[in-house]
């Protein structure tokens, strides 16, 4: 047996046996089939919004068709199927970010309170190939529920689109799916360690849910709050009625807080994973109708700041000595 | 007059001073009150901030639509009302002082099981009804204190900045909202409370609250108001119209009606004279009732669960 395989097998038995736990009590069926649902919700009433939009417009254009006026003076509702999955973006941004973090505490507090981490360690087993095999079962898991929501939010996008769904619309959404995995990795890695350190793990579970109530949704809302065009309904320069290259001059004064309140987006992961997907899938307007190269390579950062931060946190969890003694309390 | 420490009476607020105390002690309940409270501080800073910007910028706008010949349109600014400063507490208070009052809620109930205690309040003379009465009492003491705390910075940020000021029928909006916020948090604090008292594992008493508020705060504003998860947390566009289908105004009237999350939305909005013209709770029960109904839905089962709660209950078997 070479050195490579004798140092990875006992994490591979630690993370097939979690797997397995994690199949037979229907644990990651349950949450991966809640995900699923607030995903496809989001999906259907965005078809229902969009099914609406192009109504209005096609008897807006039969008006001025009956009137003999141009119907050039109305604009066409621009329609890319993959933009419909906006809101289920957002899912997986909250809810995704949510059911990781259960994961990874799961994975932890298995062990805790049993006993079985003490006659574990009668094995021959290193303490990092214990705590690589149970992440690694999670961010399978993780993997497996990730791809059954994305799965089926593209046969149902395929079904309720009416045009269907090509190669290329397929590969954005496995990209996406990598994305989403490098994601929610960074919640399931930062609550795996939160329950592996912290004396109590149901505490461990609530700073892990404070963390991502931070990060999730505070530091996004915060910078989302101080866009001043959010402020106004509507938009403060379309009630001012302000053409776009005059908006851009008159934010040239506001470049300070611009940077203010771009970095409060910044420090949150999550700001990064809409980012991305959201040029991926063509969601932001100016991507939509794009090649998937040059939006790949243009939004390399964002998805370097996602893998580095699972990474970083991958490590630590690695690093940090955990104490069987600790874990020995629930 | 205080009634004597060994009386039913005497007993259930010791029951509720201690339980209040206990959950008080933890460094996870603090943490998220920590939060809570900063949050709020945030909030009033941000509102100032948020609408001193969009002056700056009509100012900057007006002086550049003059230098361009073009007519100059009211300041949007003008038409904010100076309690809609606030805007952003109703977020928080959907966000953290829910899951604040959840984790309050649990913790009341899951500290006694895990210090094995409650055998021992069981062979005092104390009916199910006290102790009920008790437990909830604890939790709305903290509930009320989390929202007065609240309310005082609010009153604070009115008072420091001088350019505001409030009329005598705004500062009982600032009031009605606070306890409209109140009441909110109290509701996933009671809901917390009898999920902890119900589950067999400390971590489902916690997670079947939190999936709770997951589900009314993110997939039902949805299916009512076709609102992504990101404009619900944005109080502006939060209150944006839904599209004109028979699909959202069957699912903002039927749906709506117990939605509880849009239910605060649309209060909180009246309340802090930020609702458009126009637009309005599309549910059949109008918000107020359909907060007051769900408070009474979450009282009777918490009372429920706690008054038919086994007090011969060890520490968890996990």
């Amino acid at each position: 047996m070479s050195d490579l395989t004798f140092r990875f097998a006992p994490i591979r038995t630690i993370a097939a046996k979690d797997i397995r736990d994690a199949l037979r009590d229907r644990f990651i069926l349950i949450v991966s089939v809640f995900l699923g649902l607030a995903a496809v919700t989001a999906l259907i009433t965005g078809a229902i919004a969009l099914r609406t939009d192009v109504a209005t417009y096609t008897a807006a254009k039969a008006t001025l068709l009956a009137l003999g006026k141009p119907v050039d003076a109305i604009a066409a509702p621009e329609f890319y199927p993959l933009r419909l999955l906006r809101g289920a973006i957002e899912q997986i941004e909250i809810i995704g970010a949510a059911i990781a973090i259960l994961i990874g505490y799961r994975a932890a507090s298995g062990e805790r309170g049993r006993q079985t981490l003490a006659l574990l360690l009668t094995r021959p087993l290193r303490r990092w190939q214990f705590v690589a095999g149970k992440a690694l079962a999670g961010i399978v898991l993780l993997a497996g529920g990730l791809a059954l929501v994305l799965g089926g939010l593209a046969i149902v996008l395929h079904l309720v689109s009416g045009v269907g769904l090509g190669p290329d619309d397929l590969l954005r959404i496995a990209v996406v799916w990598g994305a989403a995995i490098g994601y929610t990795s960074c919640f399931l890695l930062l609550s795996f360690g939160l329950a592996l350190h912290m004396k109590h793990a149901v505490q461990a579970l609530l700073v892990a849910f404070a963390i991502w109530l931070t990060l999730v949704l505070i530091a996004p809302q915060i910078g989302d709050t101080l866009d001043p065009d959010n402020q106004v309904a509507g938009g403060v320069f379309v009630q001012l009625h302000i053409a776009k290259p005059d908006q851009v001059v008159i934010m040239q004064g506001y470049a300070t807080f611009e940077t203010i309140r771009d970095g409060i987006e910044q420090a949150s992961v999550t700001k990064h994973f809409e980012r991305f997907t959201f040029a991926v899938l063509g969601i932001k307007p100016i991507y939509a109708g794009q090649p998937l190269g040059p939006i790949l390579i243009e939004k390399t950062g964002e998805l370097i700041w996602i893998f580095l931060t699972a990474l970083g946190l991958g490590i630590v969890v690695l690093a940090l000595p955990i104490n069987p003694d600790r874990l020995a309390k629930a | 007059m205080t009634p004597a420490p060994q009386s039913p009476a005497g007993l259930g607020r010791l029951i509720a001073s201690q339980s209040a105390r206990f959950a008080l002690r933890e460094r996870t309940v603090a943490l998220l009150g920590c939060m809570f409270v900063v949050l709020v501080l945030i909030s009033a800073w941000l509102g100032w901030q948020a609408t001193a910007t969009v002056n700056r910028i009509y100012l900057d706008a007006a002086a550049f639509l003059q230098a361009t010949g073009q007519p100059v349109p009211p300041n949007p600014v003008l038409d904010i009302s100076a309690l809609s400063l606030l805007r952003n507490m109703s977020v928080y208070v959907s966000l953290i002082g829910a899951l604040a009052a959840i984790a309050v809620g649990n913790r009341l109930i899951t500290l006694d099981i895990k210090a094995g205690v409650l055998p021992l309040i069981g062979t005092r003379p104390l009916s199910a009804t006290t102790f009920a009465r008790a437990k909830i009492g604890a939790l709305a003491g903290i509930v009320l204190g989390l929202g007065s705390i609240a309310g005082l910075v609010s009153v604070l940020t009115f008072a420091v900045l001088p350019t505001l000021s409030l009329t005598g029928v705004q500062w009982l909006q600032l009031l009605g909202f606070f306890g409209l916020s109140t009441v909110y948090m109290l509701i996933f604090g009671l809901i917390g409370m009898a999920a902890a008292c119900r589950a067999r594992s400390e971590t489902v008493g916690l997670l079947v609250p939190v999936t709770i508020w997951l589900t009314l705060t993110f997939i039902l504003p949805q299916l009512t108001g076709n609102l992504n998860p990101t404009a619900a947390i944005n109080p502006v566009a939060a209150l944006a119209a839904p599209p004109d289908t028979w699909f959202f105004r069957a699912m903002g009237q039927g749906l709506g009606s117990v939605s509880v999350a849009d239910a605060y939305k649309f209060g909180a909005a009246n309340l802090l004279d930020m609702l458009p013209a126009g637009i309005g709770s599309p549910a059949i029960i109008p918000p107020l009732a359909v907060l007051g109904l769900a408070a009474l839905a979450a009282f009777g089962v918490a009372w429920r669960a706690l008054t038919t709660f086994n007090m011969a209950t060890g520490e968890y078997d996990v």
